[in-house]
């Protein structure tokens, strides 16, 4: 056995030389953490095959690169994204004409006019794509958050924020910034973070287990987050501290951002915004069972 | 508490709308590159590509966090084959045929030297492309959806369902057809 050999045997990598050339692809892939790599950056110094293989790679990778990606014409965006706004404007459409005669003529194209998103699609083949570029347009400009973050009031850009929020927590490795099904170090995690911290009780026997906390930025404030699972769903909850001025929702007030779900309704010391892609009766269910364990311990409710 | 069931589905109607523009239309231009790939044609591709975002729209509520473009693309292969299968039957690889281009091994390059690597890096656009239109079904939708759509190993053995190994050979595979193409090696590979 030679020194090379055993070597070789060391650095866990593939005996079988097939095995190492697929070794140098996933290393020009990124595929392979820092000491994978190393490993593999030794071993193709240590042999000129797999160098060259190495070489031959980035050369078809920058090859690769000068293929021509198709181009997305203006048209063809605009007859995919009335897809969704099609079924939008024949679900609106169809109880509103259901009752009313037909107009004449002028006065149907009038109505056409005023009213785009209720007018059959194939009635208004010119509108639908109008109102397709306007979205694309704004969407392209400045990212679809944007758009929805702009085209409505102050509250809609805050429900947004948090449906963002939601969906980073989505796609991050984990929802939460400390993991603890247990308040008492919720509670004072967030404390020491932010210095505000709304009550976090733990309703795992009503199917809502505390996964912990985390901090959200909204606008420019830092706010508390509490991360709940129900079944295969994460509920996101942001306790934002309530200001003297804010409007009073006693009531949960329905909402939607982004695809998800949003419930808000105030209490004594917070503004609360539960949102999830869970169905609407299981967030309706989160949110009443929340605030009745809050008025069960009202001293947990108490900001920070 | 909960809305009226009226309000609801409207309210509904819209989100998905939202949801449809945030999670396909930002993927549209890796849409039709895969589905001009595995189709072999532009045209062709937008008609898959729209049949996909019908079949996505439809789907968009079962769609809840994860990777967009993935999602998508799935689909899209998925719409793809179903295309070829009503449009072009003769042109499908049967699933069968696949396991056994696994096995094959990639060339041996026992003159591999770099003028190889340098006529690889010149080789015009033109030439990558009919070079990437020769491989077999199975190697050009691994090859294209890792270099020209970018995805993960992870997300290309997760849409094809096969294993992470079976998708580095079918990639190294791949490239190495096109390299031997590319590089002006005479001798074709067994």
């Amino acid at each position: 056995m030679s020194p090379h050999e055993d070597r070789s045997r060391e650095d866990g990598l593939p005996q079988d030389p097939q095995d190492m050339k697929l070794m140098i692809h996933a290393l020009v892939d990124g595929e392979l953490d820092a000491a994978a790599a190393l490993a593999v950056e030794r071993r193709m110094a240590a042999d000129p095959e797999l160098a060259a293989e190495h070489a031959r790679l980035v050369a078809l990778r920058g090859a690769l690169a000068n293929v021509q990606r198709p181009v997305v014409s203006d048209d063809f965006l605009a007859r995919i994204a009335a897809i969704a706004e099609v079924k939008d404007a024949e679900d609106a459409a169809e109880p509103a004409t259901a009752k009313v005669e037909p107009l004449p003529q002028w006065q149907q194209s009038n109505v056409v006019e005023m009213r785009p998103r209720a007018s059959r699609w194939f009635n208004s083949f010119d509108w639908r794509q109008m109102a397709a570029s306007i979205v694309l347009t704004a969407f392209l400009a400045s990212g679809a958050t944007q758009w929805l973050a702009t085209a409505d009031n102050g509250s809609e850009s805050f429900a947004v924020a948090v449906a963002n929020g939601h969906r980073r927590s989505l796609l991050a490795a984990t929802p939460v910034d400390i993991v603890s099904s247990d308040r008492h170090t919720v509670k004072p995690w967030l404390d020491g973070r932010i210095g505000v911290s709304p009550a976090a009780p733990d309703m795992a026997k009503d199917g809502y287990a505390l996964l912990g906390g985390r901090v959200e930025v909204i606008g420019d404030k830092p706010m508390p987050a509490l991360v709940y699972r129900h079944h295969e769903h994460l509920i996101t909850l942001v306790a934002a501290p309530r200001q003297n001025e804010a409007k009073s929702v006693p009531v949960a007030d329905d909402l939607s951002a982004g695809g998800f779900f949003l419930v808000h309704w105030t209490d004594d010391a917070f503004s609360y915004w539960a949102i999830s892609d869970a169905e609407r009766p299981a967030l309706d269910d989160f949110v009443v069972r929340f605030r009745a364990a809050i008025i069960a311990n009202p001293a947990a409710g108490s900001p920070g | 508490m909960a809305g009226a069931p009226d309000g609801g589905t409207v309210l509904s109607e819209k989100m998905l709308a939202a949801r449809f523009a945030e999670v396909v239309l930002p993927h549209l231009g890796d849409a039709l590159s895969l589905a001009r790939w595995l189709t072999g044609n532009a045209a062709d591709a937008e008609d898959v590509v729209q049949e996909a975002c019908l079949k996505a729209h439809a789907g968009i509520a079962g769609f809840a966090g994860g990777n967009p473009r993935a999602w998508l693309l799935t689909i899209v292969r998925n719409a793809s084959y179903t295309w070829m299968a009503k449009n072009r039957p003769r042109s499908v690889v049967a699933v069968g045929d696949l396991a056994d281009l696994d096995d094959v091994s990639p060339p041996t390059d026992n003159d591999a030297d770099s003028p190889e690597a340098v006529l690889i890096a010149k080789a015009n656009s033109a030439a990558v492309e009919a070079a990437i239109a020769r491989l077999p079904q199975a190697f050009r939708e691994t090859l294209v959806l890792r270099d020209i759509n970018g995805l993960s190993y992870r997300e290309i053995a997760a849409m094809l369902g096969v294993p992470q190994g079976t998708v580095m050979s079918r990639l190294a595979r791949a490239r190495g057809l096109l390299m031997t193409e590319l590089g002006g090696r005479d001798h074709e590979p067994a």
